[in-house]
């Protein structure tokens, strides 16, 4: 049964890092809090089950349409978010919210209050490892969620575009004077954050189920792990997302389904009280 | 120019005609309001309730209206928020001055909304509700077309008569109705020398219910009764099947007997059992002209079949409109006193239900049916006298499936 709790546990965490990613990266460059995070995550997800359900578009060709779908939604954002004035993060809530809103509503009206699912067959089928048993979907959720960490740790830690975003993220104005075009970095830290909600959106349909306002969910998700981790540590986020996602499932067990919560929010709580910089931050 | 030097005296004329018809048109219509989650996270059954209300009103009017008056109902959306239903309640009864309610699902909408009819003292007659302290309030104002005794029993029969598990494991959501739901099964349960090994509570929405599985599987539970939702069941039986778990049976209650969710699910929804109070082909005894006036009439509004939460929506119209026309036929005014005492006495049979109330404003007569998804369709398995197929129990593992 542990086995199970811990694959489970990383499996989920890896995919809580995935939704993370998006809103830790635009709010580490850009300062912007992103409350309508979860509702793009959400429209990415609906744009795939859409292709899907109309054109019967196989899972693996809905990501590209999902990815452009964000990409054009999440720099119409970032236009109307550069626009704004100090205090960026108080100001970037109260528009975001309003933004969130007219999302769930658009969605409530183009793809009704019905829950939605994306269904992949061979999600049910899986591998069987002595007593473990991980099915496809746990697998796919996993690699794809690693993959992409990877390769954003890739282009964070070894390109020089990455250095700059880091850059960007520990002193915009330090970024600035080291000749940095902090705004281009703000444009694309939108479009990577686009490209990782638009990967996250259709498995979000396929793992979970999609309704207009699931977005909150995955929102304050990210919210926390963001926090977990501490603001613009990309590579702890993933050993945040772990932790969370393996202290849930530990909790489901040893204490009961309703405990599950309540673990995360006391972990939440204890950390803002002592880390308040984020597990893996170091003091400043 | 004369036309000219007239024009003023006939636009004022005309305006006064305008204002005479409307006003007497308005003051000749019966204004009923509902208040349902159109928006929010419980914006679908909000919106199946109301187009269940909106089809009992269109038939009312269609037949002439109540004593030749026409039924004006004002829908509002309570945004799935208890405050906003408070305030969406007190306009329609402190402002537009509607004669009674209708609508509304969920307890934690209910409830408030309950509360401002009573101070109003405007009766309210609740679609879905089921939590028993709303009815134990002493409002003399609030009466409900479902409770939870409906759902108990027949699922207590047939797991105490037909399923006889030994191992039962009982999920409930952290909302009150269900966890009422959960302890006065497990009592009926108990009472008739059926154990229940794990009884577990979880949150609606739920990510992920895989360390729940592993905890059922490693306890070897044969039936799973999870009073979840909709949302609940799709990722509930979706990840039994992931990790191989196949319970002898799975009982959902709340959310599974819906054309959407078999849609949904596709061939995972096969064999998993489920409640409903009515659907378009099972109705109740004696209904079935009415009942395929309703699916017709909402066929042609809506142009989709109609499900139970529809239904629910429609029944509790029906039940104010009735008591409306009562007391018009009494001759008395259409005062909120009036139409409540209507209400108490009120005997209708619908095809959900007969609909009569007790003292407490909670159904005398509604009752679930048990159903199995067998081939797409909802099979009737209990009770026995309205049984449409034959359970199938043991449901078969998923690794012989398909």
């Amino acid at each position: 049964m542990w086995t199970t709790v811990l694959v489970s546990g990383i499996t989920l965490g890896s995919f809580y890092t995935l939704v993370a990613l998006g809103f830790a990266l635009i709010f580490g460059v850009t300062h912007t809090f992103n409350l309508a995070h979860g509702e793009l995550l959400v429209l990415a997800g609906y744009v795939a089950y859409w292709l899907w359900k109309t054109y019967g578009v196989s899972l693996l060709f809905t990501f590209p349409a999902a990815i452009l779908a964000t990409l054009v939604v999440c720099l119409i954002l970032q236009r109307l978010f550069s626009r704004l004035r100090e205090p960026m993060e108080m100001n970037s809530i109260v528009l975001s919210f309003g933004l969130a809103i007219l999302l769930q509503n658009g969605m409530l009206f183009f793809f009704s209050g019905d829950y939605r699912l994306i269904r992949v067959p061979t999600f049910n089928q899986g591998l069987h490892f002595n007593t473990l048993y991980l099915s496809y979907g746990q697998l796919t959720l996993l690699a794809l969620s690693l993959l992409v960490i990877g390769l954003l740790y890739f282009l964070m830690r070894h390109t020089f575009l990455g250095k700059a975003l880091r850059a960007t993220i520990q002193d915009r104005e330090a970024a600035s004077l080291a000749g940095i075009n902090v705004g281009g970095m703000g444009v694309l830290a939108f479009a990577i954050g686009a490209i990782l909600i638009g990967l996250a959106g259709p498995l979000y349909g396929c793992v979970h189920y999609l309704y207009p306002t699931a977005g909150l969910q995955a929102t304050l998700l990210a919210i926390t792990i963001t926090i977990f981790a501490g603001v613009g540590r990309i590579r702890t986020l993933i050993l945040g997302g772990w932790i969370l996602g393996f202290a849930e499932s530990g909790a489901v067990v040893l204490l009961g389904a309703s405990w599950r919560e309540l673990v995360g929010a006391v972990m939440l709580i204890t950390l803002l009280a002592l880390r308040p910089q984020g597990i893996f931050e170091r003091e400043q | 120019m004369l036309c000219c030097k007239r024009f003023p005296i006939i636009a004022c004329l005309l305006l006064l005609a305008f204002w005479c018809y409307s006003t007497f048109a308005v003051a000749a219509t019966i204004k009923i309001g509902e208040i349902n989650p159109l928006t929010g996270r419980l914006a679908k059954q909000g919106s199946e309730i109301h187009q269940g209300v909106a089809v009992a009103v269109a038939e009312v009017n269609d037949r002439g209206g109540l004593n030749g008056r026409q039924v004006e109902l004002i829908s509002r959306d309570d945004q799935s928020q208890p405050d906003v239903a408070i305030s969406r309640a007190e306009e329609l009864c402190g402002w537009k001055k509607v004669v009674a309610l209708t609508g509304g699902y969920n307890d934690s909408l209910v409830g408030p909304i309950s509360e401002v009819a009573k101070k109003y003292e405007v009766p309210y007659v609740a679609s879905a509700s089921l939590q028993k302290q709303l009815t134990q309030r002493e409002n003399p104002y609030f009466f409900r077309v479902a409770n939870l005794h409906g759902f108990v029993q027949p699922l207590c029969g047939i797991l105490s008569e037909s399923l006889r598990p030994q191992r039962l494991a009982l999920l409930h959501t952290a909302t009150p109705g269900s966890t009422e739901f959960a302890r006065d099964l497990r009592s009926c349960l108990q009472s008739r020398g059926i154990a229940v090994m794990l009884m577990e509570k979880f949150r609606p929405g739920t990510p992920d219910f895989t360390p729940l599985i592993a905890k059922l599987a490693s306890m070897n539970m044969d039936v799973i009764v999870s009073s979840g939702f909709f949302a609940d069941h799709l990722l509930l039986v979706r990840q039994l099947k992931e990790n191989r778990v196949s319970p002898k049976a799975y009982i959902g209650p709340f959310g599974i007997a819906y054309e959407s969710f078999v849609r949904e699910m596709g061939e995972n929804a096969e064999y998993l059992y489920s409640t409903f109070a009515w659907n378009p082909g099972i109705s109740n005894p004696g209904t079935e002209v009415a009942s395929k006036d309703f699916v017709e009439r909402f066929r042609s509004m809506f142009h989709r079949e109609p499900n139970t939460t529809n239904m629910h929506g429609y029944t509790s119209t029906r039940a104010v409109l009735a008591a409306m026309q009562n007391v018009l036929h009494q001759k008395k005014p259409l005062t909120g006193p009036n139409i409540r005492q209507s209400l108490a006495e009120l005997d209708l049979v619908l095809p959900m239900e007969r609909v009569a109330f007790d003292k407490h404003g909670d159904p005398h007569h509604y009752q679930h049916l048990v159903v199995q998804i067998q081939k797409g369709k909802f099979e009737v398995v209990y009770p026995p006298e309205r049984s449409t197929a034959s359970a199938i129990y043991p449901m078969p593992r998923w690794s012989q499936r398909k």
